[in-house]
């Protein structure tokens, strides 16, 4: 009965783009039901991961699918869903035999509400005997857990929790939040034990669905009459929303967050073109519109401090820019917060490339921003891998788009997010003494590179997974780990997870490189190797790859053994091997293996590269 | 697109089915898609469609077309 299903011309990227983006502008029932009908056979080929995505609930999940699916593609996921049977929760988690022990999930949503396991806290609040409430919520952690430990020891999937929502009213009113026996203090407290349950278990992630609740507004959230009816929690209005607010979280496992934010300046970063109203003739400062140019630098400063790149692409004289940076006091962005400004009259999908290229980042993790619709058009069509985001006429509105904006968010912010920003600026330092460099060992000496490679370091535990999660350019395996799983191979006593930090002249590069290896008799196995593309080129890969060579054969192995399996986005890492003389050996499937033989292997690093051992 | 042919795009987009297979004898008993669920999501989706709240006394009511033009004509919606 489906006529898009038997289709003869399949939907392209671009088209599925523009639905997706009609749906998101007027997410009804009719678009979102129409838009998944439409665009389900294609799924497949419309997104760079697939995802087998499990979806347990105490309520109905049902009509909130197809948005979820929706929400999926917009990110880049294909997913393919499975809804456990209506509040059977812990059934499913528990018996080795249920529809999600089958389905094998790569993710499992878990929509548990309060509202469905402790009842008498949402109904009955007023009338519970004292500490009653506090026995509910720890006999319900306490099923979870066992829930969560049963499904566990059968599957390493990623499992999201929600947390739970406070009522609109409370239960004692006005007196709710300073009465001894609050309600809201005691769902306060349900989400405290949520999230130490959480961070006790293994890859168990809490979202907030309460911050989801409020930010859309408690009271009309749900719609009374399909709650009561068909316990659906969430009114048909906000499918879209909380479809959105799961994927949302899902998107930092797959390396979907985006990573570089490419600015407009001239009535983005503050109002006017400077080039005509002057650099005391542009809003900036404190009253409206100024304000809203000052509140918004503001939050892409926040931005910036989460290890967001920040770059400048402007249609302007550098010269009046510069000066703009120099002499408004009011500007929060400072010129050393941009790790790039490409100020010049090129086309702008122009710059994006040449910035993609400096920063050695896929055009895939930026999103550009600008208030011109003939500038964001242009990017879409040249650049349709970019998100582009078009400002709202009003720049009241622009601090919103910041904020509503998830698509930078990943689980864990690590001190090299912190200082990314810095990082980039040395780097482009660097790139100065490449161009007065004679030739490129000049350049390396310049450079006074100092590595420390450190072995199975505890303190690099969550840099070492999050560099799995970001990682998709210089990655063999594109193997994406959590803590917990990265803490398994440095327990296991024939596994070796080497970190490596790179300093230079020009500053302190962080926690750059990644190798996981497995110690054999004859042969060492590079299990995992990554770098951060932050310092592809300078040879460290070479001397990271020398210095476990040399590991290796110290340890009395003839061989290196090593993987490589492409994608899209890894091709930096193909030359990799044949450069450093490993040699071809049967493929495995689509998986390339690599040999080296330790015995006359040129493992020493270049004589512009110390390394020192933690 | 006039209220009825709204009526019928909503209806036929919800159950899957193409929009002039939409006619009064449409029934829960001639469509598989109708289902309780999707009753839910037909009453939600008329009510997005053409901005009103509708006047259930009982959401699994209404479970046929002319009634659910019935409920619409309540709100003046003549479709």
């Amino acid at each position: 009965m489906d006529p898009s299903a038997t289709s003869p011309v399949p939907i392209g990227l671009p088209e599925a783009k523009e639905l997706l983006a009609e749906v998101h502008a007027e997410p009804t029932l009719v678009n979102i039901t129409r838009v998944a009908r439409q665009l389900a056979p294609h799924r497949q080929r419309l997104a760079g991961v697939s995802l087998r995505l499990a979806c347990l609930a105490s309520f109905t999940f049902d009509p909130i699918q197809p948005a979820l699916e929706l929400q999926g593609l917009r990110s880049g996921l294909a997913l393919e869903t499975y809804l456990g049977p209506f509040g059977q929760v812990e059934q499913e988690l528990i018996d080795p035999s249920s529809g999600l022990a089958t389905f094998k999930p790569g993710a499992v949503l878990l929509g548990v509400r309060l509202q469905d396991v402790c009842p008498a806290i949402y109904d009955a609040f007023n009338t519970l005997a004292p500490g009653r409430s506090e026995q509910l919520i720890d006999d319900w952690m306490h099923r979870l857990r066992s829930a969560l430990l049963a499904f566990r020891q059968r599957s390493g999937a990623h499992v999201l929790v929600q947390n739970y929502d406070v009522p609109a009213f409370p239960a004692l009113g006005i007196a709710d939040r300073a009465a001894s026996t609050s309600q809201a203090s005691t769902i306060a407290r349900a989400n405290d034990a949520l999230y130490a349950l959480a961070a006790s278990m293994e890859n168990v992630h809490v979202m907030d669905y309460d911050g989801l609740v409020a930010r859309h507004g408690r009271a009309s959230w749900q719609d009374p009459r399909t709650a009561f009816f068909a316990r659906i929690p969430v009114a048909p209005s906000h499918y879209w929303h909380i479809a959105g607010f799961y994927v949302h979280h899902l998107r930092p496992f797959y390396g979907l967050a985006k990573k570089v934010l490419v600015l407009d300046a001239d009535n983005t970063l503050w109002g006017g073109v400077v080039g005509d109203a002057g650099v005391e003739g542009i809003a900036l400062g404190q009253d409206y519109p100024g304000n809203a140019y000052v509140a918004f630098q503001q939050r892409i400063l926040d931005l910036y401090h989460r290890g967001i790149t920040l770059c400048l692409a402007s249609k302007n004289e550098p010269a009046t820019v510069e000066e703009v940076f120099r002499q408004r006091p009011e500007m929060v962005l400072q010129s050393e917060h941009f790790a790039t400004m490409r100020i010049n009259w090129d086309p702008k999908p122009d710059n994006l490339r040449r910035i993609a290229a400096d920063l050695n980042l896929g055009l895939d993790s930026f999103v550009f921003m600008d208030d011109s619709a003939v500038e964001c058009a242009l990017v879409r069509t040249a650049l349709p891998e970019v998100l582009t985001v078009a400002l709202p006429p009003d720049p009241a509105d622009y601090p919103r788009v910041i904020e509503s904006l998830n698509c930078f968010d990943q689980w864990t912010i690590s001190d090299e997010d912190r200082q990314r920003g810095k990082f980039y600026k040395a780097e482009a330092v660097r790139s100065g003494l490449k161009a007065s460099a004679v030739d490129m060992p000049m350049f390396y000496r310049g450079l006074g590179m100092r590595m420390t490679v450190y072995v199975d370091h505890v303190p690099h535990l969550a840099r070492a997974a999050q560099m799995t999660n970001r990682t998709n350019q210089f990655n063999m395996h594109t193997i994406r780990c959590s803590e917990d799983d990265v803490s398994r191979f440095m327990e296991a006593e024939d596994h070796r997870v080497i970190t490596l930090a790179l300093e230079d002249r020009f500053g302190d590069n962080g926690v750059v490189g990644l190798a996981v290896v497995r110690s054999g008799r004859d042969a060492w196995v590079l299990h995992m190797f990554l770098m951060s593309c932050r310092v592809l080129g300078r040879t460290v890969e070479q001397a990271f790859v020398g210095w476990i060579a040399d590991q290796a054969a110290a340890a009395g192995a003839q061989r290196l053994a090593a993987e490589f399996a492409p994608t899209p986005k890894n091709k930096p890492f193909a030359v990799f091997y044949e450069d450093r003389g490993f040699v071809h050996a049967p493929a495995k499937g689509e998986t390339q293996r690599w040999v080296w033989d330790l015995a006359g292997a040129e493992t020493s690093p270049p004589d512009w590269l110390e390394i020192k051992v933690h | 697109m006039d209220n009825a042919e709204k009526f019928r795009s909503i209806i036929g987009t919800i159950l899957g089915i193409p929009e002039d297979q939409v006619t009064d004898d449409l029934a829960p008993e001639t469509v598989d898609t109708w289902d309780s669920l999707n009753h839910i999501n037909l009453i939600s989706a008329l009510e997005q469609g053409f901005g009103v709240r509708l006047a259930t006394e009982n959401l699994a009511d209404s479970q046929s077309i002319p009634e659910l033009k019935a409920l619409l004509a309540k709100d003046g919606i003549v479709v």
